[in-house]
């Protein structure tokens, strides 16, 4: 330990302004490797999010309703079982009171 | 796992998601992506999560780039076993973002669309299909009425019909992390989470009920639901006890046919546990063929869109437009709910034929709640925020960055992909 501190007091003096220069961008280098590495990491994060997104906004597109009250088959639904939305039956089959208040259990 | 957790009810999992010891690596990844501080652990130690605080959501898992982050619930081989034996109907439920990327299980490109061949696989195994994008249209339905009812009452002072009517603004609630977060830390805001249960949520009970009665004419006891989800706090909504409404309901009728009740969801799968499945059970799911649905699996583009961030909000107001003014929304894009940005904000004004007056809509949609929620809450406490309605997905980018898809950042190739920088001398 103490041979270490001395050394580390005494070697700089035997460093040369370009060995000196080579170190210091070695040792930038790799303080900025981690940045590059996050950067490009969430670089890529995004685009296979970006990849989903635009999968289902072209299943949208694509499709010939495209709106939640022209789906014939909830409206069999609603006809032939359910009523309408917030009838009896769908209060108690597709809706919730019992959320619950977890700083309490 | 954790026999006093004090956050659960009942008949919970407590803890969907935990850090192996034997491989952390203590590099201190997961936690930036934690929504909720859960993780601790100093940097270069080993990790651990506290199951108190978590909501499941996964997105640690997907993250960490050593693959130290695993499911506690794996229940690729229980479902299996419920295909082969021939007294069980088993009606999958797959959710809409699954179908942008399963195939990246199997080679294909991100975000590859392929809901047939999802289809095709599933039938070939023995899945019924009720597809949760038919719920994603019902979960409309019945939110976008609520909202309507919400905001009438508190503008124009009109009662609802027997029921109490929640405050504005309305938070959807159809992401169980989110519902979690709200009744973990901020509990006085509950009333206004939507009343909606979640598409998966409302799909267990129809496939028991209707699903069974009137389309598979199957006995309700036989009927096993998966849910098929890209999400791992799924696996924790479908254990909550209260979910039991299929059974409830059709004990009444004397149609429940079992004296114990069975979940509305029996289990859970994410993405990547149907991708095992299927590989389980040896079906090339590029070559399994295609096919249609059946008759719950129809769905419209508003339902799909359910996955992305913004795509419930989207969908809520091209309904409540034409309900309320009685016109479909021109254009049906809505664009500034679309896109990556943490919190988006927008208004729609519109008129009310029913009381002949205009309204203007304030919505907002967050997406990574991860320090984008909070500012937002803490107005609403305040009574000092705007908005009517809220859209909050705990995931960045929404459900299609779930914690159950399949892993493109996290695991060991993220950190491959940069060792060979550290090449050079
Ligand atoms: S990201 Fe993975 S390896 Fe790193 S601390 Fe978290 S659990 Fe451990
Ligand atoms: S699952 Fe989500 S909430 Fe739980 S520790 Fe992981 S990131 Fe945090
Ligand atoms: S945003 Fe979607 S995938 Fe993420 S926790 Fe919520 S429901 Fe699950």
């Amino acid at each position: 330990m103490k041979e270490e501190r001395y050394q580390y007091e005494e070697s700089p003096s035997y460093v040369s302004r370009r060995e000196f220069i080579a170190i210091s961008g070695i040792v930038i280098a790799i303080l900025a490797l981690p940045a590059v590495w996050i950067r490009s990491a969430v670089v890529k994060r995004n685009s296979y999010i970006r990849a989903r997104l635009n999968g289902l906004y072209k299943d949208d597109a694509g499709s010939k309703v495209r709106v939640s009250h022209g789906n014939s088959g909830v409206a069999k639904l609603y006809k032939d079982f359910a009523g309408h939305p917030l009838s009896e039956v769908s209060e108690e089959l597709f809706h919730t009171q019992s959320y619950v208040n977890r700083t309490r259990i | 796992m954790n026999a006093e957790a004090r956050t659960y009810q009942k008949g919970e999992i407590p803890g969907i998601i935990g850090i192996d010891a034997d491989v952390c690596k203590g590099c201190d990844s997961c936690k930036r992506y934690c929504p909720t501080g859960a993780i601790t652990g100093m940097f270069g130690a080993i990790h651990s999560i506290d199951v108190e605080k978590c909501i499941n959501c996964g997105q640690c898992l997907i993250n960490c780039p050593f693959g130290s982050i695993y499911e506690t619930v794996d229940t690729v081989d229980t479902v299996i076993a419920k295909l082969q034996d021939k007294s069980v109907t088993v009606v999958g439920i797959p959710a809409p973002a699954v179908r942008v990327a399963i195939g990246e299980e199997f080679g294909m490109a991100d975000g590859s669309l392929v809901t047939k061949e999802m289809y095709g696989a599933m039938r070939k195994v023995g899945f019924e299909i009720l597809d949760n994008n038919f719920t994603a249209d019902l979960t409309i339905m019945e939110e976008g009425t609520e909202f309507i009812v919400r905001a009438r009452h508190a503008l124009f002072g009109e009662e609802a019909h027997g029921h109490k009517v929640g405050p504005l603004p309305q938070f959807t609630s159809c992401c169980p992390a989110w519902v979690r977060y709200v009744e973990t830390k901020y509990p006085s805001l509950i009333p206004n989470l939507s009343s909606a249960k979640s598409p998966q949520q409302m799909a267990g009970p129809l496939a028991k009920t209707y699903g069974a009665l009137e389309i598979w004419k199957k006995p309700p006891e036989s009927i096993y639901t998966v849910g098929i989800m890209p999400c791992t706090a799924k696996k924790f909504e479908a254990s909550r006890p209260e979910f039991a409404s299929a059974y409830h309901f059709l004990k009444k009728e004397g149609k429940a046919g079992s004296d114990t009740p069975y979940p509305d969801i029996d289990t859970v799968l994410t993405t990547r546990d149907l991708a095992r499945l299927f590989k389980k059970m040896k079906i090339d799911f590029t070559k399994a063929g295609e096919t249609d649905g059946g008759p719950l699996a129809e769905y419209t583009g508003a339902g799909t869109i359910f996955g992305n961030t913004g795509g419930v909000m989207e969908a809520a107001l091209r309904t409540a437009y034409k309900v309320l003014t009685g016109n479909e929304l021109q254009p049906l894009e809505f664009k500034p709910v679309r896109g990556m940005k943490g919190v988006k904000s927008a208004s729609v004004t519109l008129m009310d034929t029913k009381y002949g007056k205009e309204v203007t809509v304030n919505v907002a949609v967050v997406n990574g709640i991860h320090g984008n929620i909070e500012p937002i809450l803490e107005k609403i406490m305040a009574g000092t925020s705007s908005y009517h309605f809220i859209e909050v997905m705990n995931c960045p980018g929404g459900c299609v960055n779930g914690g159950g898809q399949p892993i493109k950042s996290g695991g060991s190739s993220w950190l491959r992909a940069a060792l060979p920088l550290f090449g050079w001398k």
